[in-house]
C-alpha cells in the first residue's frame, strides 16, 4: 500500500530540472494524484546545484517532506549533496559517469558546502572522497542503487535521430522523466501528454524525448518492475489546475477584474506578469471580452506610482515585487494611502535583508509590509498560505482595496510562488466583483467628501473635475494645513480600519485547524500552513492541539485572536524568519505573550518532518525555541 | 463646458510676486482654451515643488504627486485611459533630478503626453540649493559656496532619450510659450518643454534681465525647420543633427523655439493596440470586470478556455 512517494531530482541549473518537474507533475495529476513540487535553486542562470522536490500522494497534500523514497542524482555534486536524503530502503540513481568523481574536483559546489559534506562523510566513515564511495555507503545501508549509463542512452538516440553532440545535453532532463515514470509505473500517455504541454509546437524535440524515456522505462521495469506504485488515486475533482503560486495569483487577478498590471522584474515575482503577459487578451469565442495592460517600468518607484496613476482613472491595477522592490514603493504607498486609492500591491517575499538570498524563500518581511511607510493610514494586508487560498485572495485583494478605497498588500513567499501543486478548479459560485461606491461625477464634486468614511469615487475622466495631492488636503483635494481639517481627514482615513474589522467575515481572515480548544496552539500564516497542516494528524495522535492560520493579518481581528489564545496552555510561534514577526504582533494586539518558537531561516521551507519533531521537542523536552535547519 | 468653462480656480496662488511660474500657468490655461479640450477630460499631473503647485490652480483634473514622479503615476493614468490628455509638470530639482530616470524611460515610449519642466536652476520650496541645471561655478543667492557640479542639458537630455516633439520657451513670453504647449499637446508622442523660469527669490544669476537679453526665438529664422518631413533615416539624421548643435548653444545667446519634431514615431498607445486592437475603443479604465451581479466576467466556463494551458482532466481508469 503506497499512499504517497517523495522524490527529488537534483542537477546543475539550466539542465532541465525545471522541465522534469513539470513534466512529471502534469503527468501524475492526469493520472489523478496530487502533486506538490518544490524548486530549490541558486540565482544563477547555468550550473550550480538546484533540484526539484516532490510530493505526490492519493490524498491531497500540502509541503514537502524528508526523507525521500527516491533520488535522482543527474550528476556528482547531487549524490554528495543529497545522500542524506533518501530514505534507508529507498532508490539512489545515479550516472555511472559520476562515480569516479571526487568532491574536490566539483568546481560548482558551495565551498562550505563541500566542507560540512566532507565533515560529514569522514564521520560516517566513508573511505574517501569519491561519489563511488558514497554511493557504497548507502549500499550498505540497504539502499537499492540504481545505476544507468546516462552516455550509453544519449549516443543512442543521437544516433537513432542524428542529433548533434551540442544538442544532446538538452534531453538530460528526459532520463530524470523516465526514471521517476519508471519506479513509480506512470503510464506512458500521461508522460507524453506532458511533454506535450511543456514544449508546445515542438513535436520532433516530443518524438526524441519520447523515445528516450521508453528507453530508459523498458530497462528500470525489466530490473526492478515498478516499485514505487502509487495506489490507486482517488481525486475529488475531474479536473486540476497544475500551476505555480505565481500563475495561480495571475489566475485569480484575471478573473478578478485586473486590466493595468506594471512590474519591474524581480525574483520571485516576475513569473507572475510573464504570465498575465500571456494572457493579456482575453477572448471568447472570437469576441474581445477585456484587455490587461501588462507593462514593465523603469523601477519599483515607476511600478507602483503608475499602478496608482492607472487606479485613478478607473483600472483595477496592481503591482508584483519583492522585498527590494517594495522597499522602493514606500514612499509611493504612502501616497496611496493618503489618497484613498485602490492598489494591490503583490509582495513575495525572499530572504533578506537587502539581496539576501534572492531565490530563497522567508517571511520575515510581515512587519514591513504592515508598517512601510511614514505617517498613519488604512491598509489591508492579506496573506494566503496554499494555492487555492491564493487564488480567492487575489480577487478579494481587488475588492476590499475598492470597496474601502485603501491600498492592499498580498504577502506571499517564495515558496508558494515557486511550487506547484494540484488544485481542483475553484468555486466560482461565491466569487463576486465588488467595486464599492464609484459615481460618474458632476459639477462641485469632492473627491474626500466627508459625509462618508468612504467617499463615493469618480474616476479621472468622468464628469467631474477632481484634484489629489500627496499634502493634507480638503474635501476637493486642495492643499490645507488647517488644523481642524487636519482632524477629520486624519481620521477618514484612519477609521477606515475599523470600519474594514467590523465588516470583514472572521472566516475569511483567520482559520483554526485541528481540535477546537487546543491545550497546545501553533500559530502562523502564509507558507508555514502547508507543513503544519499535513503534520497536524500524526500530532493530533498524541496532543491535543490546533493551528491557528492567519489570513488577514491587518485589521487583526484582536478580540478573537484573545479569546483562542487565552485557552491554550503552550502557544508556539511558526514562522521561516529569526523574530516570529507573528508573536509579537499577537502580543502587541491582545497582551498574550507567545511562549514558544519554531523557526527557519534558512531560505528553505519548513518540512512536515520538522514541525513533528520540533513540537515534541518543546512538549515533552521543554524547549522554548527550536531552530529548524533541515534541507540543502 | 468649453468657452463657458472657468480655467483658473479660486484659490490664491501662493508663488512669490514675479515669480516666472505665473507666466507658465497663464500660458497653459490659455493655450487649454484654445486647443478647445473638454476640461473633464484633461488631467495635470505634477511632483513636489512650487511648480507642482500647478495643478491645483487650474479647473481640470490635477494629481499632485511624489517629488520626481509625476511621469510614473500620468504614465499609469494615460495607459489606464489613452483618451485623457495628460500633462505633467515638475521643477528642474523634480524631473531633472529625483525624476530623471523616469524622465529618460518615457522617451523611450513615446506615450503621447507632454512635460513641462519648470527650469529655474535652483531648488526654491526647500530655500535656493543648486538644482541640476545650475552651472558648475556660479554661486546664486542661497549658496553658501560656487557650486561644484556642472549643469545637465535638458534639451540634449531629451533628445539623447526618444523625445519625438522638443522645444524650450520663456516663463514670460506668454505668447511663444502658449502656442508651445499646444504644438506640445497637439503632437502625437511623448513632448518635452523645458521653460526657463526666473526665480525671484533665490536665483539672481537666472533673472529677468539675464534671460530677456539674451533669447532668440529659432522659428523667427525662416531656414529653421524642425521637423521631420519624411520617415527616412537621412531626414531624421539632419534634423536631429541640427538640433544638436542648437541644444549645445547656451551663454550669450539662447534659443527658443521647437528644436526638433517626428511624427512618424508609433505612440505607446499604438504599440500597444498593436497587441490589443481594442485598446483604445475599450481603455482598461472602461471596461466592465463583472455583470450587474457582481459575477466576474470570467466565469467558470470561460476560467477552463483561458487557462487550459494549465488545467488537466483526470483520466478515470481507475475510478470503477
Amino acid at each position: 500500500m503506497v499512499k504517497e512517494v517523495l522524490f527529488l531530482i537534483g542537477g546543475p541549473q539550466g539542465s532541465g530540472l525545471e522541465t522534469s518537474g513539470i513534466v512529471l507533475t502534469r503527468a501524475l495529476a492526469e493520472e489523478g494524484y496530487y502533486v506538490i513540487s518544490d524548486r530549490e535553486y541558486h540565482s544563477n542562470i547555468r550550473g550550480r546545484h538546484s533540484y526539484t522536490h516532490v510530493r505526490v500522494s492519493v490524498k491531497p497534500r500540502y509541503s514537502l517532506a524528508f526523507p525521500v523514497d527516491l533520488v535522482v542524482a543527474m550528476d556528482a555534486e547531487s549524490i554528495f549533496t543529497h545522500f542524506s536524503d533518501i530514505k534507508k530502503d529507498g532508490f539512489f540513481v545515479v550516472d555511472i559517469s559520476s562515480l569516479e568523481q571526487s568532491i574536490d574536483k566539483i568546481v560548482s559546489m558551495d565551498r562550505l558546502v563541500r566542507q560540512r559534506i566532507k565533515r560529514k562523510m569522514e564521520l560516517l566513515g566513508i573511505r574517501d572522497d569519491k561519489a563511488e564511495s558514497v554511493i557504497s555507503f548507502l549500499r550498505e545501508q540497504d539502499t537499492e542503487i540504481i545505476q544507468l549509463d546516462f552516455k550509453n542512452y544519449l549516443k543512442k538516440l543521437a544516433d537513432k535521430y542524428t542529433i548533434s553532440p551540442r544538442a544532446i545535453s538538452r534531453y538530460l532532463s528526459g532520463i530524470a522523466i523516465a526514471t521517476v515514470a519508471g519506479l513509480l509505473g506512470i503510464d506512458m500517455d500521461s508522460i507524453v501528454n506532458g511533454l506535450r504541454a511543456r514544449l508546445a509546437g515542438r513535436e520532433a524535440l516530443v518524438k526524441h524525448n519520447v523515445y528516450l524515456i521508453s528507453m530508459v522505462v523498458e530497462d528500470i521495469a525489466s530490473e526492478y518492475g515498478t516499485p514505487l506504485k502509487l495506489d490507486a488515486p482517488d481525486p475529488k475533482t475531474s479536473d486540476f489546475i497544475v500551476a505555480t503560486g505565481n500563475e495561480i495569483v495571475a489566475m485569480g487577478k484575471i478573473v478578478g477584474g485586473l486590466r493595468v498590471q506594471t512590474y519591474y522584474p524581480i525574483t520571485p515575482a516576475a513569473d507572475e506578469s510573464l504570465y498575465l503577459e500571456e494572457k493579456n487578451v482575453l477572448k471568447m469565442n472570437g469576441e474581445f471580452i477585456g484587455g490587461i495592460v501588462v507593462f514593465q517600468t523603469e523601477d519599483e518607484i515607476a511600478a507602483l506610482s503608475s499602478a496608482i496613476g492607472a487606479a485613478l482613472a478607473g483600472a483595477r491595477s496592481s503591482t508584483s515585487t519583492s522585498g527590494p522592490g517594495f522597499s522602493l514603493m514606500v514612499e509611493a504607498l504612502s501616497w496611496a494611502g493618503m489618497n484613498e486609492v485602490p492598489v494591490v500591491i503583490t509582495y513575495y517575499q525572499r530572504g533578506g535583508p537587502s539581496t539576501g538570498m534572492p531565490t530563497r524563500g522567508a517571511q520575515s518581511d510581515l512587519m514591513f509590509a504592515i508598517y512601510a511607510g511614514h505617517g498613519e493610514f488604512a491598509r489591508v494586508v492579506i496573506s494566503s498560505g496554499d494555492h487555492l487560498e491564493t487564488f480567492y485572495d487575489a480577487i478579494d485583494a481587488f475588492n476590499i482595496a475598492e470597496k474601502y478605497q485603501v491600498p492592499v498588500i498580498h504577502l506571499l513567499d517564495k515558496f508558494l510562488a515557486n511550487s506547484i501543486a494540484t488544485i481542483p478548479i475553484p468555486d466560482f459560485s461565491n466569487i463576486r466583483i465588488e467595486r464599492g461606491s464609484i459615481v460618474s461625477g458632476a459639477p462641485d464634486y469632492k473627491r474626500f467628501d466627508k459625509r462618508n468614511l468612504v467617499s463615493p469615487r469618480a474616476f479621472l475622466g468622468s464628469n467631474a473635475v477632481m484634484w489629489h495631492t500627496g499634502n493634507e488636503h480638503d474635501e476637493y483635494g486642495h492643499v490645507s494645513e488647517d488644523p481642524l481639517n487636519r482632524i477629520d481627514m486624519y481620521e477618514k482615513r484612519i477609521k477606515k480600519m475599523a470600519l474594514i474589522d467590523e465588516e470583514l467575515p472572521l472566516k475569511k481572515r483567520i482559520s483554526l485547524y485541528g481540535s477546537k480548544n487546543p491545550r497546545i496552539i501553533l500559530i502562523g500564516w502564509g507558507y508555514t500552513k502547508n507543513p503544519v497542516i499535513d503534520a497536524l494528524p500524526k500530532l493530533e495522535e498524541k496532543y491535543d492541539i490546533g493551528y491557528l492560520h492567519f489570513r488577514i493579518l491587518v485589521p487583526f481581528p484582536k478580540d478573537y485572536i484573545h479569546e483562542v489564545l487565552n485557552r491554550a496552555e503552550i502557544i508556539i510561534g511558526v514562522e521561516h524568519s529569526y523574530n516570529v514577526q507573528i508573536a509579537n504582533l499577537v502580543t502587541m494586539h491582545t497582551g498574550i505573550k507567545i511562549s514558544h518558537e519554531i523557526v527557519k531561516f534558512t531560505g528553505r521551507p519548513i518540512y512536515e518532518n520538522e514541525i513533528i519533531t520540533a513540537v515534541k521537542e518543546i512538549v515533552e523536552n521543554k524547549r522554548i525555541r527550536v531552530v529548524l535547519t533541515h534541507g540543502e | 463646458m468649453g468657452n463657458k468653462h472657468k480655467w483658473r480656480t479660486d484659490l490664491w496662488i501662493d508663488w512669490c510676486p514675479g515669480c516666472g511660474n505665473f507666466g507658465i500657468l497663464n500660458a497653459e490655461i490659455l493655450a487649454l482654451k484654445e486647443l478647445g479640450l473638454d476640461p473633464r477630460k484633461i488631467v495635470i499631473v505634477s511632483g513636489i515643488g512650487c511648480s507642482s503647485r500647478i495643478p491645483h490652480y487650474i479647473n481640470v483634473n490635477g494629481v499632485h504627486t511624489l517629488h520626481g514622479r509625476g511621469i510614473p503615476f500620468a504614465l499609469g493614468i494615460k495607459l489606464a485611459n489613452p483618451e485623457l490628455t495628460v500633462i505633467v509638470h515638475g521643477g528642474d530639482g523634480d524631473l531633472l533630478g529625483i525624476g530623471m530616470g523616469h524622465l529618460v524611460a518615457l522617451g523611450r515610449r513615446n506615450l503621447d503626453i507632454t512635460v513641462i519642466i519648470h527650469n529655474n536652476g535652483v531648488y526654491g520650496l526647500t530655500k535656493g540649493q543648486a538644482s541640476p541645471t545650475l552651472p558648475r561655478g556660479l554661486k546664486t543667492k542661497a549658496l553658501t559656496k560656487p557650486n561644484i557640479q556642472d549643469a545637465i542639458n535638458p534639451i540634449a537630455i531629451a533628445l539623447a532619450s526618444g523625445y519625438t516633439f522638443i522645444a524650450r520657451s520663456y516663463a514670460f513670453n506668454i505668447r511663444h510659450l502658449k502656442e508651445i504647449i499646444k504644438r506640445a499637446v497637439k503632437h502625437r508622442g511623448s513632448a518635452l518643454i523645458d521653460v526657463l523660469q526666473p526665480c525671484v527669490t533665490y536665483n539672481d544669476i537666472y533673472t529677468r534681465d539675464y534671460y530677456e537679453e539674451r533669447i532668440y526665438i529659432l522659428d523667427q529664422d525662416t531656414a529653421w525647420d524642425p521637423v521631420v518631413r519624411e520617415p527616412s533615416e537621412e531626414e531624421v539624421a539632419r534634423k536631429l543633427d541640427q538640433a544638436w548643435v542648437k541644444a549645445m548653444e547656451w551663454g550669450d545667446r539662447i534659443p527658443i523655439g521647437v528644436f526638433y519634431e517626428n511624427p512618424y514615431i508609433p505612440t505607446l498607445e499604438e504599440r500597444i493596440s498593436s497587441e490589443i486592437p481594442e485598446y483604445r475603443e475599450k481603455p482598461p479604465a472602461l471596461q466592465k470586470i463583472c455583470n450587474e451581479k457582481g459575477e466576474p466576467i470570467i466565469t467558470r466556463d470561460i476560467f477552463k478556455i483561458l487557462f487550459r494551458d494549465k488545467i488537466i482532466r483526470v483520466r478515470n481508469r481507475y475510478k470503477s
